[in-house]
């Protein structure tokens, strides 16, 4: 009986021990920087911050899907593949592709090379275009890019085109807004700073709920962003400069839509001074300046006519 | 021919009656439910998703029940010591091999056409369309590249002693195969020779086991191949599947049993 | 027994019924074996002769030498007699069956079954095989196990299902047929492997330690089959073969080596084999 016991008391006292030095411990882990399970999120846990790393992958994947499957590898000529076309089709970001998008894979190098291609996709299609049938009604399934630029945002928060992208494609095919909108306003709680969702949170009040007033103060908060964020630096990125002419070409030819000319003015002054064609820009000057001069003659005369009419 | 089909339905029934292809079964069932499941952005007609972790899971499954029920065919029976009273029979070494290369190949057969129904059930029920011709060809296309795999791991039973050496290497050589066969080479002509000669010769030299992949062509709804092509495909693995099979009479002839 | 029939024509005639004794013959199906009552011609046919047989394991590269297992093996088996292939570990009994039934090929000299040589699978028709070891596929029923072997034998299918009924009668397993033989007991396992060692009504029958691994119980079992096997003509042991480090030493009935050393048959294989008696006290 006596040897039956020992090993029983043994295992008790190493479970209380075990407890009590468990309980011990977790006051200190709570506080403790590095601790992965103060967050919600179970991939933070799971992966830690290496979740980053497979966060570009799924957004690449976005893009084959896109093309329906044709999809340059990291063995093919990428150079018209450099910005994904889902983004630069969105016009969320700026377009850095050249080459021949249709014949990344080349001439066939040897007969396997050549058979090859008849079973796997090898025609350039995009989604948002009907795939690979070419029918306009279609244009709906580019729905099919969303899980993973979803799961890609869930990997990597801090990837803003993530979230400007889908909410485009969100509410120009799907017709989802609400969606677009919960989205962008997700990815601005975990960057509070960025300009670009501001931009395209903006953009979903001005085109899709045709609410101006919330669309300028978005823009305006987007363009204090960017010149807080960029315009110290010497030379900002052609990206950054994409999103400047982004920002104050739509204020501009919001206030230009709403009369009023002298903010459109100054907006459309500032849009110049990035633009890749300040010509256009110009022009665009010069007919608001001849708007605000007939504008000014009609409120003169209204003026003067009012004047007279006074005793 | 009556002996390699007896010796081909024993396999069968050996797997099926294991719990590996179940297994696998309700996992696949389980991970597509589970994905189908989620909700992205409110929107349940999102499909290709599903569709490509669907035949993912399909693929790593089918590939998973080949090569581990054929690795260990002949080193069971020997272990087992049933492979005396079966050679005691009239019955040659050869026909025994083929017996086991049939029973395994349908067995996978079996087992696909079980996996493309699901597949097909599942993709339906979101597409409200079924392209029956695609999923065919798909379906006899990955069956080709099984018995390629499966005749392969066959002639591994018999080189290597283990068979968790030969499903081993067996699963590193078809996946080295899938994800980089069709790019060798291009990698070889980036290569100073000698090595790119080798390296070109080594890329004509492998199975391609890549050219029965055509899940990306069911995923995204693109026309169903042409059956010339099909066709020439098939035939192409058949003549690996019984170069590695000729291989391996070869060295079960030779080999010492007791 | 016509032995100048090529392996291909003779697999013809057995299954077409032309070679008395073997199913679809005209002979009545019986497990006495050999069959009751042959013509004296007949008799004297070798059911299975080795002629110098000799079999070399290599060394494997390490050093060690090739090691002789058999040495210029010859002996008949007629047909109508038992052969008891004595010896002690190591003598070279096992090589022997070995060669006999086609797991490896000898390195020199030659052996026949029924006439064809024993490297044609077809040798393998008519005889029938107990290993040593009986492990059968596990996640068979004895049913299928037996339906399968009966098939590679390519017997008939309505035969195929009589032959069954009896075989499993015979050896006492007919309660436990639609049982996986993952289930069955080490005696059990040992009848299966009888039950298929007979399934083709064959005319040589291979029994490699029958009782070995068995229990008192189980070994009466497995001699109660044999002797019904027997109680239909045969007597145990006509003549025997003592092998000792690969070769033949002694080779004759029971009866005449008895009275020809003046001794029993175990003092005999004692001395074969070069053990010496102790003194008693």
């Amino acid at each position: 009986m006596r040897s039956a016991r020992l090993p029983l008391l043994i295992l008790v006292a190493l479970l209380v021990f075990c407890f009590g030095l468990a309980a011990w411990l977790d006051l200190w882990f709570q506080s403790w920087r590095g601790n992965r399970a103060q967050s919600g999120d179970l991939l933070n846990v799971l992966m830690g911050d290496s979740r980053r790393l497979f966060a570009n992958h799924f957004f690449v994947k976005a893009d084959a899907y896109f093309h329906s499957g044709f999809y340059p590898t990291v063995f093919d000529n990428r150079e018209a593949f450099q910005t994904p076309h889902m983004a630069e089709d969105s016009g969320t970001v700026g377009g850095r592709n050249r080459g021949d998008e249709k014949g990344f894979l080349g001439r066939p190098r040897d007969w396997i090379d050549a058979f090859s291609r008849r079973l796997f996709p090898s025609r350039h299609t995009h989604l948002d275009e009907g795939g690979p049938s070419g029918d306009l009604g279609n244009s709906s399934q580019v729905r099919e890019i969303m899980p993973w630029l979803r799961i890609s945002a869930e990997l990597n928060p801090n990837d803003i085109r993530t979230y400007t992208v889908s909410a485009y494609w969100l509410r120009e095919r799907m017709g989802k807004v609400a969606e677009a909108e919960q989205f962008l306003r997700e990815g601005l709680r975990e960057n509070p700073d960025s300009y670009e969702i501001m931009y395209e949170l903006g953009r979903v009040y001005s085109e899709n709920k045709n609410d101006q007033a919330h669309a300028r103060n978005l823009w305006e908060a987007a363009l204090r962003q960017w010149q807080k964020q960029v315009a110290s630096l010497p030379d900002p990125e052609r990206a950054y400069k994409f999103l400047f002419v982004e920002i104050t070409s739509h204020l501009a030819l919001l206030e230009e839509k709403q009369g009023n000319y002298p903010q459109a003015l100054a907006y459309m002054e500032l849009w110049k001074t990035r633009s890749a064609s300040p010509d256009a820009v110009e022009k665009y000057i010069e007919e608001v300046r001849r708007k605000m001069s007939s504008v000014g003659q009609t409120q003169a005369v209204q003026a003067g006519q009012s004047s007279g009419k006074a005793p | 021919m009556n002996n390699i089909v007896a010796i081909a339905g024993v396999v069968i029934k050996e797997m099926y009656r294991r719990k590996d292809f179940y297994v696998l079964f309700i996992l696949t069932v389980l991970i597509c439910g589970v994905m189908a499941s989620v909700n992205f952005f409110n929107d349940d007609k999102i499909v290709r998703y599903l569709k490509e972790i669907c035949l993912l899971c399909i693929w790593i499954c089918s590939l998973v029940i080949a090569v581990t029920t054929t690795a260990r065919q002949i080193p069971s029976e020997r272990e087992n010591r049933t492979l005396f009273p079966l050679l005691a029979k009239p019955l040659t070494r050869t026909q025994l091999l083929l017996g086991k290369f049939l029973g395994c190949w349908l067995a996978c057969g079996l087992a696909l056409v079980c996996f493309y129904t699901f597949f097909g059930a599942l993709a339906a029920a979101r597409e409200h369309h079924w392209p029956l011709l695609s999923y065919l060809q798909a379906a006899t296309l990955h069956w080709v590249m099984l018995g390629v795999v499966i005749a392969l791991a066959l002639l591994g039973s018999l080189i290597f002693s283990a068979p968790s050496a030969n499903t081993t290497i067996c699963f590193v050589a078809v996946t080295f195969i899938l994800v980089l066969g069709r790019h060798l080479n291009k990698i070889a002509l980036q290569l100073p020779e000698p090595r790119r000669s080798v390296l070109y010769g080594f890329y004509y030299c492998i199975p391609h086991l890549e050219l029965f992949d055509v899940r990306d062509l069911i995923i995204h709804n693109w026309p169903p191949i042409g059956w010339t092509v099909c066709g020439v495909a098939a035939l192409y693995g058949l003549a690996y599947a019984a170069a590695f099979l000729i291989s391996a009479c070869l060295v079960f002839r030779r080999k010492a049993i007791n | 027994m016509d032995t100048l029939n090529p392996p291909k024509q003779m697999a013809e005639r057995i299954t077409n019924g032309q070679v008395p004794g073997t199913y679809g013959s005209d002979s009545p199906p019986s497990f006495a074996y050999p069959e009751a009552g042959p013509s004296p011609q007949a008799a004297l046919d070798p059911v299975l002769e080795t002629r110098s047989l000799s079999v070399t394991y290599r060394g494997r590269g390490t050093g060690q030498p090739d090691r002789q297992a058999v040495k210029a093996l010859t002996l008949v088996v007629r047909r109508s007699e038992v052969f008891g292939f004595l010896g002690p570990n190591g003598a070279g009994k096992t090589t022997t069956m070995n060669v006999l039934l086609g797991f490896i090929n000898a390195s020199s000299g030659s052996a026949s079954l029924f006439g064809t040589d024993v490297r044609e699978p077809i040798a393998r028709q008519r005889i029938g095989y107990l290993p040593e070891l009986t492990y059968y596929y596990k996640f068979l029923s004895a049913e299928e196990l037996l339906r399968f072997y009966a098939r590679i034998f390519k017997i008939p299918k309505v035969e195929r299902d009589r032959r069954i009924d009896a075989v499993l009668k015979l050896v006492d397993l007919q309660q436990a047929r639609k049982r996986q033989i993952k289930t069955y007991s080490k005696g059990m396992q040992q009848r299966v492997g009888l039950a298929q060692a007979l399934i083709n009504d064959p005319e040589l029958l291979i029994l490699d330690e029958p009782t070995s691994g068995l229990d008192p119980i189980g070994r009466m079992r497995v001699r109660e089959v044999i002797q019904r096997l027997k109680n239909e003509g045969k007597t145990v042991c006509d003549r025997v073969a003592i092998l000792h480090q690969g070769e033949l030493k002694v080779e004759g009935s029971v009866s005449e080596l008895a009275r020809q050393h003046q001794c029993s048959l175990e003092q005999l294989f004692l001395k074969v084999i070069g053990y010496a008696a102790q003194p008693s006290n």
